[in-house]
C-alpha cells in the first residue's frame, strides 16, 4: 500500500511548488487509508455482528419466539396424533408435528450459525413494537394453557377432535401473526423465506382446521 | 455572502431583545460585523493559510510530525482492534465454561464419573450418586419438559432423560415458602426445555441442574438461578434435537424392572 501511494504523493509533490506540505498531505492520506482498511478488515472479522443478526435483533427473537411456540404445536399435535380415531386428524397432526419440528431445526441452526444463543433473556415477543402485555404467564399469543394442555391429555373420541382443532386453530393464528410480524421487521432473506412459507402454511391448515372442525361438531 | 449577514442581524436583534438591550440596531452591527467577518477569514485560511501552517510543522521535525500522526493513529486503531478480539472471544465463550464461572456450580462433567456419564436406558428404579441426579443410567420415557411445574416429587428416572434432552431441572425442598415457590415457577412458565419439581429430602432450598452441571442455592430470590438457567438451557442437550413434548406428565414412580430386563439393561 505504501509503495503504492508514495509515487502518486511524490507525484503531486512536483506540481505543487511545496513540496513539505504536499508530503505531510501524503502520508495523512497514507494512514488514514491505512487506518481504514485495518478498522475495516478488523471490524469485518472480528464483530460477527456486522455480517450476521445480532443477539438482540429481530430475526434472533423471531426464531427463538417461534421455536417455543412451535414446541407447543409439536406437543398438541403428538398428543392429537396418539389419542385420536379420526384419520384426518392423524393426518393432520402428523403433518403439524413433523413440519414443525423441522422448522425449528431450521431456526435453530441458524442461531448457531449465528453464533448466537438459543435461548434468549428478553422477554417473548419483546422484538415486536408494542407488544408489552401480550405475554400471560409467559405464553404468547395463541399458546394453550398448562390447565387446556392437561385437558387435551386426558380428552378422548370426539372431544379430543375438537379440542385439538379448536387449540391449534388459536395457535396457527397466533403463530401466523407473529410470522408476519417478522416479515415486516426484518429483511434477512432466510428468516423472510421461513415466515412467509409459515404464513401461508398455516393460513391454509386454518382453513383445513375450519372444515374439520364442523365435521368434528356435526358428528 | 450577503444572505447569511441579514440573516445573522435578526437572530442577534432577538438575542438583545431578550437581554433587555434597547435597540436592536446597536446589536446588530456589532454581531454582523464579527460573523462576517469570520466567513472571510475561514475562507483565507483554507486559501492562504496552508503556506504559514505547512512551512512551521516541515521545519519543526520534518518527517517525525507525520510519522507521529500515522503512529498514534494506527495504535489507536490497533488499540480498537485489539478490544474487539478480547470482546468477541469473551462473548463466544463456551457455555460449558460460563456455568462452571458460575459461583457454586459443581461440574459433574469434569469429574468423568461413569455412574454420572451413563446414558443408557433401564427399566425399573435407578439409584443415583447424588441428589437431585445430573445424570446416569434413567428410563426409557423422559419426564415432560415443556415449563412443566410438577407439584409433587417426580421420578428420577424421568427426569434425567429430560435432562439428557436438554432441560434445566428446578427442584426445590418440598415445603418451601409458598411465595418463593411462585418465583421459581415465574422462570420456567412457558418455556420449554424447563421442568419444576418438589423433592423431599433435598439439602438445599432450591436446586437447579442440567445434564453434569448442577447448581444449589438458599433462595429462589438468588441471580445465579436465572445465570444458570441462561446459560446452560437447551445447549446442554446431549441429544441436539431431543424433544421435551411427548414425555410422562405424571408424578408416579417408574414401575419395577421386569425380572428378565434387569440383566439385558
Amino acid at each position: 500500500m505504501i509503495s503504492e501511494v508514495q509515487p502518486s504523493a511524490s507525484g503531486a509533490s512536483t506540481d505543487a511548488p511545496e513540496a513539505g506540505g504536499t508530503r505531510t498531505f501524503g502520508y495523512v492520506a497514507v494512514a488514514t487509508l491505512l487506518v481504514g482498511l485495518i478498522l475495516g478488515l478488523g471490524a469485518g472479522l472480528v464483530v460477527p455482528g456486522l455480517r450476521t443478526p445480532g443477539t438482540d435483533s429481530v430475526e434472533a427473537g423471531f426464531l427463538r419466539d417461534m421455536s417455543t411456540h412451535h414446541a407447543q404445536a409439536v406437543e398438541m399435535a403428538m398428543i392429537a396424533h396418539t389419542g385420536s380415531d379420526t384419520p384426518d386428524i392423524i393426518t393432520l397432526s402428523a403433518d403439524i408435528a413433523t413440519t414443525q419440528q423441522g422448522q425449528i431445526g431450521y431456526m435453530q441452526a441458524w442461531l448457531r450459525d449465528w453464533d448466537l444463543s438459543p435461548t434468549g433473556t428478553a422477554e417473548p415477543m419483546a422484538w415486536i413494537p408494542g407488544s408489552d402485555g401480550a405475554i400471560v404467564n409467559g405464553l404468547m399469543p395463541g399458546m394453550a394453557t398448562p390447565e387446556q394442555m392437561a385437558a387435551l391429555r386426558s380428552a378422548t373420541g370426539k372431544n379430543l377432535d375438537i379440542q385439538f382443532l379448536t387449540l391449534m386453530r388459536a395457535h396457527h393464528v397466533g403463530g401466523v401473526h407473529m410470522a408476519q410480524e417478522a416479515m415486516d421487521l426484518s429483511d434477512n432473506e432466510d428468516v423472510d423465506w421461513l415466515a412467509e412459507s409459515m404464513v401461508t402454511a398455516q393460513q391454509g391448515e386454518i382453513q383445513l382446521i375450519d372444515s374439520l372442525l364442523k365435521k368434528a361438531q356435526a358428528s | 455572502m450577503s444572505t447569511p449577514g441579514p440573516e445573522r442581524v435578526p437572530s442577534t436583534v432577538k438575542v438583545g431583545k431578550t437581554t433587555g438591550q434597547g435597540k436592536p440596531p446597536a446589536g446588530g452591527p456589532g454581531a454582523s460585523r464579527p460573523a462576517a467577518n469570520r466567513p472571510g477569514g475561514k475562507g483565507g485560511a483554507k486559501g492562504k493559510g496552508r503556506k504559514p501552517v505547512t512551512p512551521v510543522k516541515v521545519s519543526g521535525g520534518r518527517n517525525w510530525g507525520p510519522i507521529a500522526v500515522t503512529g498514534a493513529v494506527i495504535l489507536v486503531a490497533a488499540g480498537i482492534i485489539g478490544w474487539g478480539v478480547i470482546a468477541s472471544v469473551q462473548g463466544s465463550k463456551p457455555w460449558e465454561e460460563q456455568v462452571a464461572a458460575i459461583d457454586g456450580v459443581v461440574d459433574y462433567r469434569a469429574q468423568k464419573n461413569a455412574a454420572i456419564d451413563d446414558r443408557t436406558h433401564k427399566e425399573g428404579p435407578q439409584t443415583y450418586v447424588t441428589n437431585p441426579p445430573v445424570g446416569g443410567a434413567h428410563n426409557s420415557t423422559w419426564q415432560n419438559c415443556m415449563g412443566d411445574v410438577y407439584t409433587e416429587p417426580i421420578a428420577n428416572e424421568h427426569a434425567v432423560h429430560s435432562l439428557e434432552h436438554g432441560a434445566v431441572w428446578v427442584t426445590y425442598k418440598q415445603g418451601l415458602d409458598a411465595a418463593q415457590v411462585e418465583k421459581l415457577q415465574a422462570k420456567v412458565e412457558g418455556k420449554e426445555y424447563t421442568l419444576m419439581s418438589p423433592i423431599a429430602n433435598l439439602d438445599k432450598n432450591v436446586s437447579v441442574q442440567v445434564w453434569g452441571y448442577q447448581l444449589k442455592v438458599d433462595s429462589a430470590d438468588d441471580s445465579r438461578i436465572d445465570d444458570f438457567i441462561r446459560i446452560t438451557r437447551v445447549k446442554a442437550s446431549m441429544e441436539p434435537g431431543a424433544a421435551c413434548s411427548s414425555g410422562n406428565t405424571t408424578s408416579d414412580p417408574v414401575p419395577a424392572a421386569a425380572a428378565s430386563a434387569g440383566a439385558t439393561g
